[in-house]
Parts: C-alpha cells; sequence; structure tokens
C-alpha cells in the first residue's frame, strides 16, 4: 500500500514539477494561457492524488497552490483559480447537496452562496453527515469527490474560455454612435474582442497608443485587426496621450490582475493615461474576466511591477549610452482604484467599491475557514 | 538625355528628379561653385535655362498641365532679359512661380481626420538647379537637416537659421534699380519659404525674422552696400548672443538656485537651456546630482540630452521611457521637473514636445514642482486652447518602425529611388517591368535605409492600404498653465500667467 501511495505521490511530484518549472521559465504568459493551463494542471493533480480524508485533499491543493503561486509570484491567477477550486472542494465536503449546484451557485446569482453558507453554519445536520461520509465510504466517496471537482473545474475552465463572449454582450450599453475610444493596452485579447463585437452594432473610432517598447508589435496587429474589421483606427505614440484626450469619449484598458482595493495592474504607461482621463473627466473602463479577481491587497506596489528588458530601451547600439546610464524597463503598471469608473467582467459590471462584495461572493465558503486566506497571499 | 523624356514615369514624384537628377548630371562643373556666380555670367545662365526648359517641358507634361505655359514664358523671359532686369520686383513673382514649379505634391499623406486641417508636408521642393538659382546653398543644407531632425530644438533652429542668414548676406549682391534696403527683404522671403517646406516656422524663427527685416529696413540709405552687409551681420551675431546665448547663462543663473546638492531632477526629452544648466551645476557650481531623463518615440532627443550628461562627472543619468513615467514618479522622490519650451503662448499655456503635458501633469499630481525655461524670444501673442487645433504633423511613415531609426529626408530618398531605377531600366531596358522593379526596389530600399527587421517591417508596412487604419504623429502640445508653477526667463522668473506682460516688454526693448 505504501509503495504505491509512493508511487503516486512521486507522479504527483513529477506533475507539480513540470507545471511549476514551465511557470517559472515563462513557459506559459498571458493570465489567459496561464488559467486555462492551471485548470488542466489542477484536474491532473486530482485524479493522481491520493488521500485518505477530504481535509487531507484540502490541504494538498492548498500546498500545490502555494507552492505554484510562488512559481510566478506576480501572476495572481494562478493562486485565484486554486482558491476557486478550493471553493468547489469545500462545497462538495460540506455537503451542500447537489455538488452541481453548487459550480452553478458560484457562477450564479449571488444571493445564493450566502444563503448556503448561512445554512450551513447554523445546520448542524450537513456538517456531520459529511464526516460520516468521508470517515465510511472512504474510497467510493474518494471517487465521487474527485468526479465532482473534476466537473467542477471543467466548468471553471469553460467559465475563463468564455469570458470573451460574455464580456462582449454588454459592449453595446456601453458605447455610443460616432464615439471616439482610445487604449492603452493592445495587448488585451479581450478588448479586441470588445471592440469587434461593438462594431457590428456601432460606428466609433478607436485610437491606440503603442505601448513602446514592450508591447508595439502587438499593437500594430491589434490596429490591423481592427482596420480589417472597417473600424476607424489610429495609431498615436504614448506621449500623445493628453493632446488627444480632450477629444476622447472613453479610454478603455485591459486589466492583468484585479485587488480587492480595486486597483488593477495593467501594461506600463496605462497609469499615466488613466491619470490623464481623470484631469478630463473621462470616463475609464477597465475589462477582466473573473479569474482575474484577486482578494490580495497591493501593500507593496514594487513588488506588482515586473522589470522587464532595459535593451528595448535602450539598445547597444547607443553603445555611449548603455554603461553610463541607469535604464528600467518597467512592463507593468498599478492602477489606482479612483482612476477606474467601471470593471467590466463576464459576470456583472462592478463599480470599484462594490469589489468587496465580489469577492465575498466568491470566497463565501472560504471566508469562515480562517487559514485559507493567509496562505495564498503573496 | 533619353531618360528625361521618359513618359512611361508613373508616379509623378520620380519624374521631376529624374530630370534633374539628369540634368544636374550633365551640367557643367559650375554646379559645386555657389550659383549666385553663375547669375553673373548670362551666357553660362541662358543655356542653363535652355536645358531647364527641355527638362520642364517633359516633366510639365506629365506633371504640371497649367502652369507649363507660364513656365516656359518665364524662362523664356528670363533667358532674354539681362540679368539686371530679371531681378526687377516683376520676378519676384516669377521667382516665386518658378518656385512653386518645383513643388511636388505628395498625393499619397494619409491624417486622421480629427487633424486633417493641420498643415502637412505635401509640398516638398526638390533639388532642382532653378531652386538653386534661387535658394542659397546654406539655405539648402539647412532645410535638409531641419527636415531630417538634424537640426532640432526652437533656439538650435532659430541660431542654425541667422547663421544660415549671414550667409547669405555675405553672397547677396543688390541688382541695379533698387536699393539693399527694399530688395534684400523679399530675397530673404525666398529663402525663407524656401525652409519652410522642410518644417514650419518656429515662433522664435518667426520672432528672428521679423527683427532682422526690420532691421534691414532701418539702414540708412547713405550707407554703403559693404557696410550694410558688415553691420548687418555684426547685428545678427549681437542678436545671436543676446537673445539665444546670454539668455542662456541668464536664465542658468536664476535657475540653478533650485539645483541642490543630491536633488532628483526630472526632465523631458531635450531642451538646449536646459543642458546648460545642469552643465553648469555640475561643472562650476560643482553639485552632485540625479538627472531623470523621460524620453518618446520617434524623435528620442532624451538619447541626446543622456549621450551630453552622462559623461559630466558629477551627474548621475537615469533614462526612461515616457510609459515608465509613473513608475518613476513612485519609486524615485523626484525634486523638480525642469521642462524645455518651444513657444509660450499668450494664454500662459506651454507650448512644447508632445509629451510634456504628461509629464506636467503627472508631476502636478504627485505634488513635485514644475519649471520651465523659455528665453523672451520664445514668447507669442499667439492664443491656444488645445492641442488639436494648432499643431504640426510629421511623417506618419516615422511611426511605422518599432526601433530606432535614422530619417532620410525626402530629397534624398529621391534620389537613392532614382539611382535605384536607373540600375534597374540599364538591366531591363525601358518597359512596364521596369515600374514593377523600381516600385519593388523602391520597397527594398525602403527596408535596408529604414533598418528595421523584416518582420516588423511587414506588420505596418502596408498601412496606407488600409482605409480605416491611419497613423497619428504630431510634435507639439499644449501644457495647460494651472501645472507649471514657473516660468524661468532671462527678464525674471514670473508666474505662467505674466507671459503678456513679457511680450509688451520685448515689444519695447526691440
Amino acid at each position: 500500500m505504501s509503495s504505491a501511495s509512493h508511487v503516486a505521490s512521486q507522479k504527483l511530484d513529477i506533475l507539480v514539477d513540470t507545471f511549476i518549472s514551465k511557470l517559472k521559465r515563462r513557459q506559459i504568459t498571458g493570465s489567459y494561457k496561464i488559467a486555462t493551463e492551471t485548470c488542466q494542471f489542477l484536474m491532473r493533480v486530482i485524479s493522481t492524488s491520493r488521500w485518505s480524508t477530504p481535509q487531507e485533499f484540502i490541504q494538498l491543493i492548498r500546498k500545490v497552490g502555494q507552492r505554484i503561486q510562488e512559481a510566478q509570484p506576480r501572476e495572481f491567477v494562478t493562486g485565484n483559480v486554486v482558491r476557486r477550486v478550493l471553493a468547489i472542494i469545500r462545497d462538495e465536503v460540506n455537503g451542500t447537496g447537489d455538488s452541481l449546484n453548487n459550480a452553478n451557485v458560484n457562477n450564479g446569482a449571488p444571493s445564493a452562496p450566502v444563503d448556503t453558507s448561512m445554512f450551513q453554519l447554523l445546520s448542524t445536520v450537513n456538517t456531520s453527515s459529511s464526516t460520516n461520509l468521508s470517515i465510511k465510504e472512504n474510497t467510493r466517496g474518494q471517487n465521487d469527490l474527485r468526479s465532482v471537482v473534476i466537473q467542477g473545474i471543467r466548468e471553471l475552465s469553460d467559465e475563463i474560455s468564455s469570458v470573451n463572449e460574455n464580456i462582449e454582450a454588454m459592449t453595446v450599453d456601453l458605447i455610443h454612435e460616432n464615439e471616439v475610444l482610445l487604449t492603452p493596452t493592445p495587448g488585451s485579447g479581450t478588448v479586441l474582442n470588445f471592440l469587434l463585437k461593438a462594431s457590428l452594432k456601432r460606428k466609433f473610432t478607436v485610437l491606440v497608443t503603442e505601448s513602446y517598447p514592450n508591447d508595439i508589435e502587438e499593437c500594430h496587429l491589434f490596429a490591423k485587426k481592427l482596420a480589417e474589421a472597417n473600424i476607424e483606427t489610429v495609431i498615436i505614440p504614448d506621449s500623445t496621450v493628453f493632446a488627444v484626450m480632450s477629444r476622447v469619449g472613453k479610454v478603455l484598458i485591459g486589466a492583468r490582475s484585479v485587488f480587492a482595493n480595486g486597483g488593477c495592474v495593467s501594461n506600463a504607461g496605462v497609469a499615466a493615461v488613466c491619470e490623464c482621463a481623470k484631469e478630463h473627466r473621462t470616463p475609464v473602463f477597465a475589462v477582466a474576466g473573473l479569474y482575474k479577481f484577486s482578494p490580495t491587497y497591493p501593500f507593496d506596489k514594487d513588488s506588482l511591477i515586473e522589470v522587464g528588458n532595459s535593451g528595448k530601451v535602450m539598445p547597444f547600439e547607443d553603445s555611449d549610452l548603455v554603461g553610463k546610464c541607469e535604464v528600467t524597463n518597467p512592463v507593468f503598471d498599478y492602477v489606482i482604484p479612483e482612476h477606474i469608473d467601471i470593471y467590466i467582467t463576464n459576470m456583472y459590471v462592478y463599480f470599484f467599491i462594490f469589489i468587496n462584495l465580489l469577492f465575498q461572493f466568491i470566497l463565501t465558503e472560504v471566508k469562515h475557514h480562517t487559514n485559507t486566506q493567509n496562505i495564498l497571499f503573496s | 538625355m533619353t531618360d528625361k523624356k521618359d513618359p512611361k514615369a508613373t508616379s509623378q514624384a520620380s519624374v521631376v528628379p529624374a530630370a534633374t537628377a539628369s540634368t544636374s548630371a550633365a551640367a557643367n562643373a559650375s554646379k559645386t561653385g555657389p550659383p549666385p556666380q553663375k547669375t553673373l555670367t548670362n551666357k553660362e545662365l541662358k543655356e542653363l535655362k535652355k536645358k531647364e526648359k527641355a527638362a520642364k517641358r517633359a516633366a510639365a507634361k506629365a506633371a504640371h498641365g497649367g502652369a507649363n505655359p507660364d513656365q516656359q514664358h518665364d524662362q523664356h523671359g528670363k533667358s532674354n532679359n539681362n540679368n539686371n532686369k530679371s531681378q526687377k520686383p516683376k520676378t519676384a513673382s516669377q521667382l516665386k512661380k518658378q518656385m512653386n514649379s518645383a513643388k511636388i505634391k505628395d498625393t499619397d499623406v494619409k491624417i486622421p481626420a480629427m487633424f486633417s486641417h493641420l498643415e502637412t508636408r505635401e509640398q516638398r521642393i526638390a533639388a532642382s538647379p532653378t531652386v538653386a538659382s534661387i535658394v542659397h546653398p546654406s539655405i539648402l543644407a539647412l532645410t535638409l537637416k531641419i527636415s531630417t531632425y538634424k537640426v532640432v530644438g526652437s533656439s538650435t533652429r532659430c541660431q542654425s537659421m541667422l547663421e544660415a542668414f549671414k550667409d547669405v548676406i555675405t553672397s547677396y549682391k543688390t541688382p541695379e534699380g533698387t536699393s539693399l534696403q527694399r530688395h534684400l527683404t523679399s530675397h530673404l522671403s525666398h529663402q525663407i519659404e524656401y525652409l519652410k517646406t522642410g518644417r514650419p516656422l518656429s515662433v522664435s524663427m518667426g520672432n528672428a525674422i521679423r527683427w532682422l527685416k526690420q532691421k534691414i529696413s532701418q539702414i540708412p540709405i547713405e550707407m554703403s552696400d559693404e557696410d550694410a552687409k558688415v553691420q548687418l551681420k555684426e547685428d545678427i551675431d549681437l542678436f545671436i548672443q543676446e537673445k539665444i546665448l546670454y539668455s542662456g547663462k541668464v536664465i542658468t543663473q536664476f535657475a540653478s538656485g533650485h539645483i541642490q546638492n543630491n536633488s532628483k531632477i526630472l526632465t523631458y526629452g531635450h531642451s538646449e537651456v536646459l543642458k546648460k544648466l545642469f552643465k553648469y551645476c555640475a561643472i562650476e557650481e560643482n553639485k552632485s546630482f540625479d538627472i531623470y531623463i523621460v524620453d518618446s518615440k520617434p524623435l528620442f532627443e532624451g538619447k541626446k540630452l543622456a549621450k551630453e550628461l552622462s559623461s559630466v562627472k558629477n551627474i548621475k543619468c537615469h533614462y526612461n521611457l515616457i510609459t515608465s513615467l509613473s513608475s518613476v514618479l513612485e519609486r524615485s522622490s523626484i525634486d523638480f521637473c525642469f521642462l524645455g519650451a518651444n513657444s509660450m503662448l499668450s494664454n500662459g499655456r506651454l507650448y512644447s514636445r508632445v509629451g510634456t503635458a504628461l509629464v506636467a501633469m503627472s508631476s502636478k499630481n504627485k505634488s513635485i514642482p514644475v519649471l520651465v525655461c523659455c528665453e523672451s524670444i520664445k514668447f507669442s501673442d499667439k492664443v491656444q486652447l488645445d492641442s488639436v487645433t494648432l499643431n504640426e504633423l510629421g511623417d506618419a511613415d516615422d511611426m511605422i518602425n518599432t526601433k530606432p531609426f535614422n530619417k532620410t529626408g525626402f530629397n534624398l530618398q529621391q534620389y537613392l529611388n532614382n539611382l535605384e531605377a536607373k540600375k534597374v531600366e540599364e538591366q531591363n531596358g525601358a518597359g512596364k517591368k521596369g515600374q514593377q522593379q523600381q516600385q519593388q526596389s523602391k520597397k527594398e530600399k525602403d527596408d535596408k535605409l529604414l533598418q528595421s527587421s523584416q518582420k516588423n517591417e511587414e506588420t505596418l508596412s502596408n498601412w496606407k492600404d488600409y482605409p480605416s487604419l491611419n497613423i497619428l504623429n504630431v510634435l507639439y502640445d499644449l501644457t495647460p498653465p494651472e501645472y507649471i508653477q514657473k516660468i524661468i526667463t532671462e527678464v525674471g522668473a514670473l508666474p505662467p500667467s505674466s507671459v503678456p506682460v513679457i511680450l509688451r516688454e520685448y515689444k519695447s526693448i526691440t
């Protein structure tokens, strides 16, 4: 028995290690990819893992989650996905009836999780039944639990891949005819889909900033795609933002991760654009899938911002400058919550003050489990 | 001479330079000599004019239908009249027509709708001998440098322009029947017209020209031409010294008090005055401080400043692009933000390199004082409320590259294209194939000259084919006065609301 479990744990280790090295080596980049890969990874982990009690199961997932969050500490999506999975597991373990309903509840109406958790708190029957479940029907319970959780993860994965479609559905209400939009995040696929969908119903102009030096190639591709869809597109250099802002109706940004206070991390240059928009009283929309929302709080802004290749800012062709100047190339920017008017997600449209409510809905199951909140904070 | 009458050339732009390249090749060695000498010998002038007439006829057939008969008439008129007569006021308009005939309309220009009212460099003047006989070579050289951003910056352009005018005045000879006071002004106007085709004049250049014209008209009648020229040149020197060089020094004196030891200064782009200020503080006053230089595409002027300052011992340079502005401001506690100006407008707004407004706004929001150093020659009585109504458009094609590059001027580009075309034609013989190859080779030349990787060139090199795609490249923007704490000029330090006061004073000084 021990050897079997030993083999199993080795398999698990191999799985975990490969995924972690992928993350560390940045073979997977981009929130969307990482989220889907994490889902796949967790499914595999759950199928190969061996545990005797559900509590052990939860501990195992937590440990794995901790490790993968540390592999890429600035990529909060991994942590978010693990948290959602843990929520699924807890739901199942606490036996709130049909687990499928539970998974739906995570994605569906916000009031339901609150009821069920309150209900759980008050009712003793369910908890005892869950413990009975774990002790008596060990292996069968394990398999049941496993399949249910994997089902839940699959649904989570579906939700993540359908983020764009759901966000697109909200476009029409937000853009009027002949509007001028500005987008400083040309690398965002969500923004691209948003605009392409909106162009079917409305005619507008899009100004795209170049985001030199990190995203300039993406900017050119983005602009080309928009132009191919017959949207009036204008590429502007990053410095021209203030000059044109008085003519811009709305600013549309793609967020990389969103935090508990409503602030977000996005490409370099976006913070200045949002500040500029604030000065001109131009509304700023941020689009982000729900999987990007993280309950962590950005205490240390410096650690959020990754620094990239300085050679892009000052290439070696400027040889007489290279050794003598200090050059940094921050890849990200932190945008304070006051600069963003609205977050558009695949579920709802949120104002930053109410982000806390959002997190409550996702995390109610884990809220009264005090330990969970600590482990996955960076 | 056969390629002069090349009817198969499709693009207008390539025809005239083709003709002119061959004429210049065929022309006598006096091409190397200064053109004003040529006008002394009528015979050579007549011969040249005849050749040009033939060239023009071929070119004008394809290019300018309407203006053609006028041109020929002008050419004829010029060759028939003797030198003196041709310089009468009548020929001022003839000269103008000549210059206009050499302009090439670049129909390929695409501008975003919002900015389509702004002037573009649609009309380039080809390097033809017709122009060369009117325009002084120093001005030709200067225009080339200005249009390729080799000479860039308000004070620098103004100074270089005045130096070029000194050369023009030196080689100037008053035609008979008119006086220097009256004629030199119109002669200078032709030079200025040509200069404008490189880039629109800045406010400082405009003010300097107005001053110069006033000075010319104030020359006493009895003074001989030689004396007048000497006096004018001295006046120009004095003007440069006073308004540009010494002003810079005085501003430095005023502003150096703000820079203390171990202070951190933020600056944007490249400004002559600021460079002097920083060097003075580091070298003369021996202060050591940090400078954060913010830079942007496409001109990358900050690199120039960084090159100069990084070799100064007491200065520690940091270089960043404008996208990382908020990170820089967040991380390092900047003490002051110094900005340079192209001009100060009458309603207290700062007209400066695009991106300045963003830097000023971000600094203000972090409670960093913003100081502008600006000589009084840059003050203008214009009033403007935003950056869209009046601005300068650069070439949209400068923006296609994803890496910094060296801009080749329009004339150089044409010349190289023609070399390629000639090579290709010699190989294939004239034919439709030659056209396509010319286009292809032109594109290849573009690739090589722009020195960008193949993949990047692919992405936007055909941006003009997409009707909905536009590229915006404006050069200036307007910073509202609420972001500026103090403007430092050589007449003192003042808040932005007091700009009209300086204008009044400035007018009284001159």
